[in-house]
């Protein structure tokens, strides 16, 4: 319940302190030019579209339905990123298992999807956080060769396995992202264990010679934090299988990128979120084009999440330095754990033809 | 004695900016290309799309129903005067923005002499410029 209290002059409080938040974020959008622009097009085109829309219905969808499947998956698309971008994963972790687990849609089709869901948040926020030095450049491109051969790998894998299996295929990747989510949810629970400034005891020859270390400057602190990082060749193996997930699944796992960097490579957890994004980013840029090529990225559906994933980048970034991001790990536990379990559901319903009909 | 803010690098600040440009740019086409698909110049009609989507048709039975087989290549470069081709060249010219900024990038470590890091940033660049390039067989 929303507690209401009077002011002085008997006015709500509430509604004030709410009008307040809003006219903030209004004055967010409209602070950065490119941002306003953007959003001003969006929403013209998309009165555009509805006013002289020249869609012919047909007997499952009919043109207003059409309109609003559009405009429905922009907004969904921007609060996702917002989500996304304040619990620093990748939007790819709550749309693919959503669309997954609840819509009749292809599942290469929705993993190519959420390739685009997963990549924008990430793209978009490279240049503020290449500009902060958050994003160590050493680090991305060291992790980066591995996670973009994984990558790779991981998408023509799930080409392969959608064309050869079909629906048992289909019921295999959604057991198994089921299971991912589970894990991925427990990680979120738990909190990884992450450590805001890790201290690596014993620094290893191969770290040393590659220079994985950085400073930046920590605005809480009020001073520059210097940071080495450790263990680059397991770091280095293990972004491979990350890339593969990512590639494969349509969704980049975020969450296991900064846990790698964070508890593995003893990165700052600030800098191992910044160089996550990023690296999810390359690696999702390079599996893609898998999708793209073979025909399963539908633009037409792909485009307003793209958008969305723009604007609420953009935004999520910027209100990420003000807004608490317990709450909003919480509500990611939940959608994940909702999701997974009807995941798993249809994934032993798909691969084993064994019928589950409570969920 | 207090420490200065240390400043980015620059293949950092020319790798981030080029992606930023470059996925609003692309945005723009995206917006362009979704408003004419929906007035109906397209190379595929939208209903078409939205509602095979929409019924769980696989990308192959998609594509056989409207074009007789997958594309199998860049098949928006050929209809770029059509809304549908529009918005999936935006989309590509978005992700494409990575590819300039890794090889910029590395560019401005080769010559600033980090050999290592430019010919990382190379190497990545050769990769993703793989999976554009369709290198690899697939299907």
């Amino acid at each position: 319940m929303i507690p209401i209290h009077k002011d002085k002059d008997g006015r709500d409080k509430v509604k004030k302190t709410k009008g307040r938040g809003n006219l903030r974020f209004w004055s967010l959008a409209m602070s950065i030019p490119e941002l306003s622009i953007l959003i001003m097009l969006i929403t013209g085109g998309y009165i555009v579209m509805a006013v002289f829309s020249k869609v012919q219905g047909t007997d499952v969808l009919s043109p207003l339905s059409m309109w609003l499947i559009i405009i429905g998956s922009f907004l969904l698309s921007t609060a996702i990123a917002i989500i996304a971008v304040i619990a620093g994963i990748g939007g790819g972790v709550i749309f693919t298992p959503i669309m997954l687990g609840f819509t009749s849609m292809d599942s290469l089709v929705i993993r190519a999807t959420g390739l685009v869901v997963a990549m924008f948040g990430g793209l978009i926020s490279s240049g503020p956080f290449m500009r902060a030095r958050l994003a160590n450049l050493k680090v991305v491109f060291y992790c980066g060769v591995p996670i973009t051969i994984g990558a790779l790998g991981g998408s023509v894998c799930a080409i392969y396995l959608h064309d050869a299996m079909g629906a048992v295929g289909d019921g295999i990747v959604r057991l198994s992202l089921g299971i991912l989510m589970l894990v991925i949810a427990w990680f979120l629970f738990t909190g990884g264990g992450k450590t805001e400034y890790p201290e690596p005891g014993h620094i290893d020859s191969l770290s040393l010679r590659l220079g994985l270390n950085g400073s930046y400057w920590e605005q809480s602190l009020g001073k520059v934090v210097h940071y080495q990082m450790v263990r680059a060749f397991l770091g280095g193996l293990i972004f491979i299988f990350l890339g593969f997930v990512g590639g494969f699944f349509g969704m980049g796992g975020g969450a296991f990128l900064t846990a790698t960097l964070n508890l593995i490579m003893m990165a700052p957890v600030k800098i191992a979120a910044a160089c996550s994004g990023v690296l999810l980013a390359i690696s999702d840029a390079t599996a893609i084009w898998t999708y793209i090529t073979y025909g399963a990225l539908i633009a037409i559906i792909g485009a307003p999440w793209m958008l969305g994933h723009v604007v609420g980048g953009i935004l999520g970034a910027h209100l990420l330095i003000r807004i608490r991001a317990g709450f909003v790990r919480k509500i990611l536990i939940f959608i994940l754990l909702i999701s997974s379990t009807k995941l798993i559901a249809r994934g032993i319903e798909g691969a084993f033809g064994i019928d589950i009909p409570v969920l | 004695m207090k420490e200065d803010k240390p400043k980015p690098p620059l293949a950092g600040l020319i790798y981030g900016g080029i992606i930023y440009w470059g996925v609003l740019g692309g945005s723009l086409i995206v917006i362009t290309g979704s408003v004419l698909s929906f007035l109906g110049d397209n190379f595929v009609p939208v209903s078409y799309w939205l509602s095979s989507i929409w019924s769980g048709e696989s990308p192959s039975q998609i594509w056989q129903g409207a074009t007789g087989s997958l594309p199998m290549g860049h098949w928006y470069l050929s209809h770029l005067a059509t809304g549908d081709g529009l918005t999936a060249m935006g989309i590509s010219l978005a992700v494409f923005s990575v590819v300039p900024a890794l090889f910029l990038a590395a560019a401005v470590l080769l010559r600033e002499r980090d050999w290592l890091y430019g010919s990382l940033a190379l190497i990545c660049g050769l990769i993703v410029l793989t999976g554009v390039l369709g290198l690899i067989p697939i299907g």
